[in-house]
């Protein structure tokens, strides 16, 4: 569970003391034997051996010389063996974070700035709570029609990420994409400062990462410290975000499903195979089509197009850019199995997706549709109110069946349900991974299944 | 207390197609019932031998894989059956004597071939009176004698290539005769032993000196040959249906073969249906590569689709069963093949890309089942008379 923290210790010690079977560590997941893995587990072991060796020891001596105050120490130390053992793995961790790589990423990160400086690139910083990563590919691949560009690998979107993409360019890029991935007050104030980008665009606020933000409040005013330090008529921000338009200043351009800098949106067609539209602003009209299901990709396939625009590109390229994107690994990403049409959002981790998510499905035209989730991590004080919310959401799409991923938030989504009256049929399961093993047995064609989001063992 | 209905789904068996038997049992029948969360199941096995075990460890397909079901087998207690009230297993729990019991709602048959598809296990369960899924006795006994079937279909006005049959012992005692009564069939042939599936010593012939040879390795199979005419044009095409009354179904699905290739069982089962692939697009089915639906003219696919439902019901079939069908494009005449009682996987494949998923196919089929025996039990199978007092 270390590894799959990726030796964090505050969540693996959090999930540690939330757990009372540790027989289903590795249902989901099994551990890979990199080097510090192999390190960590012989440590352990070793630490094994040695106590059960002396508390043994401790209880033979101590019973044979009527001792049973070092015979019981000899049972408790081999008692409590496991749990010592389960924290002091971490102390190294500690250690060997705060004494030899922070101080290494350190010194990295600020010869980062150095490289970002004297970059000649246009670099365009991406913010927000969701809807990045799909900014950034969607801006990699409709840019690089003409331009040389280069983007923040995969998620890699933290501090040291950003100080390894920049030390790998090769010097030459026209455009280099950043993606600012926060998870703690401060964060964005520190990225912005290290990049030093000359566009921002904001994507959406929604609740995520509120155990260290606390409020949504302060969540927004670290992304939106990235446009404080940006001209405002270098600042696009997603407006259809409910959360953020508090933050919105005047000069930002605002971008939706209506359009962006007076461009309108017009000749909407959506399906499973992608989404058509046209973007017009007087006589000139870009006729639009991609692969990325949803309309809510509209309003960052339209920025993609302004941005592009702006930095020189022709009509045909944009156009062709446009027609170039898809849906990106476990993103609205739609696959058939059996015959039936699987929508894979389980990268997707907050309610406003969810939200876009059940919009598509409701849209779509099936013989039945069915809606599977376990629901949101990360919600802190929001986590039953925004469970309520989605239920009633899931009511509104009305797919024909809901299957709940049991853990803790489910009871709060199947109030939502009740108090939205859903009719369709509502299943509980408690194995997701048989659950998604199996779904081929569950559907056919005609059917459409959506995916949304996907729990790991952490959270449970 | 648990309300769940038992279904005991019952594979392997003295049969050829053992081993697919127990892939059809375990991937296509017992899983989906299991996710469907309506039903307990319980597996039953019939090993080669004939002998009886029932275990959830049964339901592990590593079981067979890896050899272990010997050992299994040595250890196992064998199971009895008890026709009080219906079927229930019964096998010794191997301690202080006691015995387990399970009484069973509903069989599943998942054998393929003999001991199981050809209609054995059928009288079984009608003697047991428990409802079970699939054709019935009779209909099993008539689709897995090809000779049968032909001569049942020819009755109901079904047309079929011309064909001839004999028995092997009628070959090995005057081959000559059978040859001479060959002589009106035009190359190519098909010489097929009437009983097994699979395509299991089946042969294609382009002359006498081959004819002899095929004959002879259909004997060494079969006590019944069945020789057909090939046909000319030829689209090939299998048809999954299912239902009581109402025969309801799925996709015509055509093997990608040319006419050259037939699939013979290791092109069905151990190379994925490969032979004769690449010709055009299609899909991959539990037996082969195939096109779901069959590209054919629309006329040609309702003649076809007409065939296959009226073969289903002048056969007497219920549950499942798969029509297959010879096609001379050209002539646009539909010709019935041959009909399997219950196919490799339940077609599950086909049934999916048509809109029923694996859970939905087999509850249905569960529910015919039932419904079959509800009907069957409002007959009247005694009566009283005064015969006994005569004596």
């Amino acid at each position: 569970m270390l590894q799959s923290t990726e030796y964090q210790v505050r969540p693996y010690l959090a999930w540690f003391w939330r757990t009372n079977n540790f027989s289903r560590v590795m249902h989901r997941r099994t551990l890979v034997r990199t080097r510090a893995a192999v390190a960590l587990l012989l440590v352990l072991r070793a630490g094994l051996f040695v106590s059960y060796i002396t508390g043994a020891w401790l209880v033979i001596w101590g019973l044979q010389n009527s001792e049973v105050t070092l015979a019981s120490l000899g049972v408790t130390a081999m008692v409590v063996t496991p749990l010592v053992l389960a924290h002091l793995v971490t102390l190294p961790l500690l250690v060997g974070r705060w004494f030899i790589v922070a101080p290494r990423e350190y010194a990295k990160i600020r010869r980062s700035a150095r490289l970002f400086a004297s970059s000649n690139a246009t670099k365009i910083a991406i913010a927000g709570s969701y809807g990045k990563t799909s900014m950034k590919e969607i801006l990699l691949t409709v840019l690089a029609e003409g331009k040389n560009v280069a983007a923040t690998p995969a998620n890699k979107n933290v501090a040291i990420s950003h100080a390894q993409f920049v030390e790998k360019l090769s010097g030459d890029e026209e455009v280099i994409i950043i993606e600012f991935g926060e998870g703690a007050p401060g964060d964005v104030v520190k990225f912005t400062r290290t990049t030093k980008p000359d566009i921002g665009v904001i994507t959406g606020l929604a609740p995520a990462h509120l155990d260290r933000y606390k409020t949504l409040q302060r969540a927004g005013r670290d992304i939106f410290s990235l446009a404080e330090a940006l001209k405002p008529s270098n600042v696009y921000v997603n407006h259809e975000s409910e959360d953020l338009k508090k933050f919105v200043r005047h000069g930002y351009f605002l971008y939706g499903q209506d359009g962006v800098a007076g461009y309108r949106v017009s000749n909407v067609k959506n399906s499973i195979q992608g989404i058509s539209f046209h973007l017009k602003k007087g006589t000139s009209v870009y006729r639009l089509h991609s692969s990325l299901l949803g309309e809510h990709h509209i309003g960052p396939l339209s920025v993609a197009v302004i941005i592009a625009e702006k930095l020189g590109l022709t009509k045909n390229q944009i156009e062709k850019g446009i027609s170039l994107t898809k849906p990106f690994e476990h993103r609205m990403q739609p696959f058939l199995l059996n015959g039936a049409w699987i929508i894979d959002d389980t990268y997707n981790g907050n309610i406003d997706g969810i939200k876009a998510g059940l919009s598509l499905l409701k849209t779509l035209a099936a013989k039945r549709k069915i809606y599977v989730t376990p629901g949101l991590v990360d919600q802190a004080r929001e986590t039953k109110r925004i469970h309520h919310e989605m239920g009633q959401y899931i009511a509104a799409a009305d797919p024909n069946q809901v299957v709940l991923i049991r853990n803790s938030v489910t009871n709060y989504i199947l109030d939502g349900l009740k108090t939205a009256n859903y009719q369709g049929k509502v299943t509980v399961e408690h194995d997701p991974l048989t659950y998604y093993q199996n779904l081929k047995h569950f559907v056919a064609a005609g059917d459409i299944v959506l995916l949304q989001n996907d729990w790991t063992d952490n959270y449970n | 207390m648990n309300s769940m209905k038992t279904v005991a789904v019952i594979f392997g068996s003295r049969s050829a197609e053992h081993d697919v038997s127990i892939v059809t049992a375990l991937a296509s029948v017992i899983k989906p019932l299991e996710l469907s969360g309506q039903y307990q199941v319980e597996a039953v096995y019939i090993a080669k031998d004939g002998r009886w075990f029932w275990d959830d460890k049964l339901k592990d397909i590593s079981l067979y894989q890896s050899g272990e079901i010997d050992d299994f087998m040595r250890k196992a207690p064998d199971v009895h059956l008890s026709f009080k009230d219906g079927l229930t297993l019964v096998k010794s729990s191997q301690f202080a004597g006691r015995k387990q019991y399970k009484k069973v709602d509903i069989v599943f048959p998942a054998t393929h071939g003999t001991y199981g598809e050809d209609g054995s296990l059928m009288g079984l369960l009608e003697m047991a009176d428990v409802p079970y899924v699939g054709c019935g006795l009779s209909a099993s006994t008539i689709c897995m004698d090809k000779v049968l079937t032909k001569q049942v279909a020819a009755s109901a006005g079904i047309a079929s290539t011309p064909w001839i049959w004999c028995t092997s012992a009628e070959f090995s005692a005057n081959p000559k005769t059978i040859l001479d009564r060959i002589k009106p069939l035009k190359y190519p042939l098909f010489v097929k032993p009437a009983h097994l599936g699979s395509s299991i010593g089946i042969s294609r012939v382009e002359n006498a000196k081959e004819l002899i040879n095929a004959l002879e390795v259909a004997a060494h199979y079969d006590d019944k040959i069945i020789i057909e005419q090939g046909v000319k044009n030829l689209i090939e095409v299998t048809l999954p249906i299912i239902g009581n009354d109402t025969p309801k179904v799925a996709y015509l699905e055509r093997p990608m073969t040319s006419s050259e290739d037939f699939f013979d069982f290791d092109t069905k089962y151990m190379q994925g249906g490969e032979k004769g692939k690449g010709k055009s697009g299609g899909a991959k089915g539990a037996q082969g590569y195939s096109e779901i639906p069959a590209k054919l003219p629309k006329k040609l696919q309702s003649l076809a689709e007409e065939v296959g439902k009226q073969t289903y019901s002048a056969l007497g079939c219920n549950g499942i069963a798969r029509v297959d069908m010879l096609i001379d494009e050209k002539a646009g005449k539909v010709m019935l093949n041959e009909v399997n009682p219950l196919p490799g996987g339940l077609y599950a494949h086909n049934w999916s890309l048509a809109g029923t998923s694996n859970i939905s196919l087999v509850e249905q089929l569960v529910q015919f089942a039932e419904a079959r025996h509800q009907h069957r039990q409002k007959l009247a199978t005694s009566f009283s008379t005064n015969y006994l007092k005569q004596f």
